[in-house]
């Protein structure tokens, strides 16, 4: 349980984004997505340990459970649900988003220095800033409702990320009210392509360009 | 002076020994998987010492360049051999740099296309645009996975390199080459998720198609230097692993030396296992796999690049 | 705990009433009233800031002071108007007659009630943990207000708000942790409280305090509206019931202002007012302009209020650029009274005519005068035009920044300001005259549907013709 293990989980989570970015399979995604949160829970305990601080095995937990284990049940439950498998996504090959996602990787570590000397490790910081990164390129890649929901748990699992590494001593009730918050905006963004995919017959959020000034 | 020619004789015997032991590990795994017993451990040493029996077949329209390439082929990954760091007592060489590395395995399969368009066959001709097709797309994932190696350490000499003295925090960067080069190394063996070793359709081959027109102690060059091949990309990649859980705990010489061995077999095991259990992939789904590849090689690099910044 | 109690224990009730007692004959009635008695509820709450004190503590991390006070009132006022009108919006609609509409309604005014929470709590934050909890929240509870009408364009305006306000929100939460990190550089434990913050600004970290507050302001402006992020909302206003816009436009938006000067008087008091203050004038400058360019080519009338909204949110943010709070709050005030009678009389007509678009609402004036001159009082309110109160406070902004020789700011501000008011003209004349495309309209024109409409534009003429104004400006 050292400093180079957490840095290690946190590079692995980054992959895990990586390859998230590399395949359309939803159930894939889900899938990486899965994994990446059961690093961060891993990495959250390493930290614990580190520090000895009992609240983050707390919150370790809490992350496994709720993230880790109901909401990629609930994605899957609405994959099952709508028979959308895989997402068209936009021209750009899985491949090349994937590239593009490492590039993104390589620039956070300038993101990172311009930001000057946090307390935790510049590798994790970078790990983080790169999951946001890569997350937000999910959501501009990707056309169906759940991949947007997935891209924004990639970014959410990188703030978490960061907020874990570089800082010490959250207060316990602001974490558990962030991860109560996702959550439920996970269930309501999921609800809600339910919705879209009954009256518009997809889940193509590209196509939904009604609404606009004329 | 003899712990020199101790470390000399370990080497030739790794050099002897693994290469058909490889072989038979991934044919047992494989034959495990599918509920056989497998041929015997031995087999590939029958297979090769038939082949030295048996007399050669050549088409008309072979020249010495067939014959030639063979030999010279088998003379670079010996030479390979002796200066990649694929295993840990390994003497070491002045000028054993990374990308005479990588030239040198450019040089080995550039003859190898040589000699298999030299057939004149239709086979070995697609055979050799394939390859030349997947090595042109797996080079940058290899040789940037061994540059962020080198990066990491400060110098493109492999021996520096595979030292055994770089500090603890490259691991994430050893792991992530260590992948990159095994990943790359399946592709360059022709092995499972790009090519089925086993088939026995023409169309669907890669490297099998290749050497179609070898036989006797022709063949038994290209299947000798093809498991020495296989040895030491595998032996590289193992190298990488043992070296980062080496930053976690400090090795003695000894359990290095197991380590390398077992670690060389374990992949070999992992190959065979994934030959078992997946399919291989379409022709147009290659760049995708390669392209993990080069994503563990990429990743290797910015890290790698990334802590020197935050080092100096 | 007593006051955290008392304070949400109305909101509540007003969401348990809506969601499961919609069977009741009153239910809807019976929420208005609670809101309205929430108002009294805080009055009774703050009333000793007004007498000289400077905070009123809930619990730890929630204390009232003066601005979050004068906020929270203002949002409960426009909810409490918003539903009071949608009593009558409602019945008009006809929702009585089908049990999945009443069911709907039932969301609508059970998920006001936790809007209303999430917003009044919002308000009296004093950690920024929390108050980051609340403006997500807010957006996941007005969710099923936009979505209300269950159509196309309700759900894609529903998607766009959530995902939109959601990232922006995230990447406001990352600012959140820079500047708990920031607070952390010199000592071991840091702190989200904003005293303590304020208390120690000069021993906080500049460069992750500076990425901090620009991604803060990033996320919380997506949830307001500024110009290059604002594009949920003119969808989320236009296709939501009017009563909701209302309360999105009024409330909501001042709300999220409202997280925005927060951290910047953290990084004031840190000493880099440049940074904090410069970010939102600027930002505040082009937002005005560019949606007073946008108010110019325009099809809708609820899209017409939403662009206006979007200047306003502008011009809040200028009043916090040029550092005056009262400002700040004075225009919040005035935008918010006559936004809401704008909306929802907007809603009473595209509720009689069957449509949004302005090619088609024609001659209202023939159709119903009482609607179609408040509505045009309503424009001109909204414009800042005098006699109303938003005329005082954009001449205080005005002659602000020309003290702190602000040209550029200054003549931008006159030149929207002026395009917005003949746009605004423009199209709302266009609608009160010509020939009606429908022979009467088949709504209740009775003094209920104007009761609310009418006080709200008569206390912005209040606050424009009476001392008011000043009295608040000085008094803050």
């Amino acid at each position: 349980m050292t400093a180079t293990m957490l840095d290690c989980c946190a590079i692995a989570a980054a992959l895990c984004a990586t390859f998230m970015a590399g395949s359309r399979h939803l159930k894939r995604n889900i899938l990486f997505y899965t994994l990446q949160t059961i690093l961060l829970a891993f990495a959250t305990a390493i930290r614990g340990s580190l520090q000895s601080e009992e609240q983050l095995y707390l919150i370790a937990i809490a992350i496994a459970l709720l993230k880790a284990i109901s909401i990629p049940l609930f994605l899957r439950w609405i994959v099952r649900k709508l028979c959308i498998y895989s997402d068209p996504g936009i021209m750009i090959a899985p491949p090349l988003v994937m590239h593009l996602s490492l590039i993104l990787f390589a620039c956070s570590y300038f993101e990172i220095a311009s930001i000057g000397h946090s307390k935790g490790s510049s590798m994790a910081a970078s790990a983080s800033a790169s999951l946001l990164l890569t997350g937000l390129l999910l959501m501009l890649t990707r056309r169906t409702a759940l991949s947007q929901i997935i891209g924004f748990l990639v970014i959410e699992n990188g703030i978490y990320l960061f907020a874990m590494t570089q800082t010490t001593g959250m207060p316990l009730i602001v974490e558990m009210g962030i991860l109560l918050d996702v959550l439920a905006g996970v269930m309501i963004a999921g609800l809600v392509a339910f919705r879209i995919q009954k009256s518009f017959e997809h889940i193509d959020v590209t196509q939904l360009a009604e609404l606009k000034d004329e | 002076m003899i712990s020199l020619v101790i470390s000399w004789l370990n080497f030739f015997l790794a050099i002897l020994l693994l290469p058909p032991l490889i072989l038979s590990l991934i044919r047992k795994t494989k034959a495990r998987l599918q509920n056989r017993v497998g041929p015997s451990w031995f087999q590939p040493i029958y297979d090769w010492s038939k082949l030295c029996r048996k007399d050669e077949t050549l088409s008309s329209t072979l020249t010495w360049i067939f014959r030639g390439s063979a030999a010279l082929n088998f003379i670079l990954v010996l030479l390979l051999a002796l200066f990649l760091p694929w295993i840990s007592f390994k003497p070491s060489f002045t000028g054993d740099d990374i990308f005479l590395a990588i030239y040198v395995l450019a040089l080995a399969r550039f003859f190898s296309l040589l000699a298999s368009l030299d057939s004149g066959s239709a086979f070995g001709g697609f055979a050799a645009s394939r390859e030349a097709t997947l090595s042109l797309l797996v080079e940058p994932a290899f040789m940037l996975a061994l540059v962020a190696l080198g990066i990491n350490a400060r110098s493109s000499s492999l021996s520096a390199i595979f030292s055994y003295s770089t500090d603890a925090n490259n691991q994430v960067v050893c792991f992530l080459a260590g992948t990159g080069i095994l990943l790359s190394s399946l592709v360059e063996l022709s092995r499972m998720p790009i090519d089925d070793p086993t088939t026995h359709l023409e169309l669907t081959m890669v490297h099998e198609a290749m050497i179609l027109e070898a036989s006797g102690r022709n063949l038994l060059l290209v299947e000798v230097s093809y498991a020495l091949k296989m040895t030491v990309l595998l032996g590289l990649s193992a190298q990488c692993f043992i070296h980062a859980l080496q930053a976690n705990i400090v090795c003695p010489k000894l359990l290095l030396v197991i380590l390398s061995y077992l670690g060389i077999l374990g992949l070999a095991a992992l190959v065979g296992l994934i030959e078992g259990l997946t399919v291989k992939l379409h022709w147009r789904k290659d760049p995708e796999f390669i392209a993990y590849a080069l994503t563990m090689s990429l990743l290797a690099c910015f890290i790698s690049i990334g802590q020197g910044a935050t080092f100096k | 705990m007593t006051n955290l109690i008392l304070i949400v224990a109305l909101p509540l009730l007003m969401a348990v009433l809506g969601f499961s007692a919609h069977k009741l004959p009153f239910f809807k009635q019976l929420i208005a009233f609670c809101a309205w008695y929430q108002i009294g509820i805080e009055l009774f709450l703050f009333r000793a800031l007004f007498t000289g004190k400077d905070s009123v503590h809930f619990v730890d991390g929630l204390v009232a002071d003066r601005t979050g006070a004068l906020f929270a009132l203002l949002a409960c006022f426009v909810v409490a108007s918003a539903l009071c009108h949608a009593c009558v919006f409602f019945k008009n609609e006809g929702v009585d007659r089908h049990k999945s509409s009443r069911r709907n309604v039932g969301i609508f005014f059970g998920s006001s009630g936790l809007f209303l929470l999430a917003m009044t709590l919002l308000c009296i934050c004093n950690n920024l943990g929390y108050l980051w909890i609340c403006i997500e929240a807010t957006t996941l509870v007005s969710a099923p207000l936009v979505f209300y009408s269950r159509d196309k364009h309700a759900l894609e305006a529903t998607w766009k708000y959530l995902i939109i306000c959601s990232v922006g929100i995230a990447f406001a939460l990352l600012g959140t942790i820079m500047i708990f990190a920031s607070s952390q550089q010199q000592t071991e434990d840091g702190t989200l409280h904003l005293t303590e913050l304020m208390a120690r600004a000069g021993t906080l970290d500049y460069p992750l305090l500076r990425m901090g507050f620009i991604l803060c302001f990033l996320g919380y402006g997506t949830k307001a509206g500024v110009f290059p992020i604002h594009s949920w909302l003119p969808d989320a206003h236009s296709e939501a019931p009017a009563p909701a816009s209302a309360m999105l436009s009024g409330a909501l938006l001042n709300c999220a202002l409202l997280a925005i000067w927060r951290i910047s008087q953290v990084v004031v008091a840190a000493g880099h007012p440049e940074l904090a203050l410069k970010l939102p004038l600027v930002f505040g400058t082009v937002t005005v302009a560019a949606a007073s360019l946008f108010l110019v080519k325009q099809s809708g009338i609820k899209r017409l209020w939403a662009y206006s909204s979007i200047e306003n949110v502008g011009l809040m943010l200028t009043a916090i650029g040029l550092g005056a709070a009262p400002l700040f709050f004075l225009q919040a005030l005035n935008h918010s009274l006559a936004k809401v009678a704008a909306f929802l009389l907007a809603g009473n007509f595209v509720q009689a005519c069957g449509s949004k678009k302005l090619s088609e609402l024609k001659g209202l004036l023939i159709l119903s005068p009482s609607w179609a001159i408040l509505l045009a009082l309503a424009a001109i309110a909204v414009t800042g035009a005098p006699p109303f109160g938003a005329f005082i406070s954009e001449l205080y902004m005005l002659t602000k920044s020309n003290e702190m020789d602000l040209c550029f700011v200054f003549v931008t501000l006159v030149v929207s300001l002026t395009i917005g008011f003949i746009a605004v003209c423009y199209h709302v004349s266009g609608c009160l005259w010509g020939k009606p495309a429908i022979a009467s309209i088949n709504a209740n024109t009775s003094w209920l549907s104007i009761l609310i409409p009418a006080t709200l534009i008569f206390l912005a003429l209040l606050l424009g013709v009476t001392p008011i104004s000043k009295y608040i400006i000085e008094v803050f």
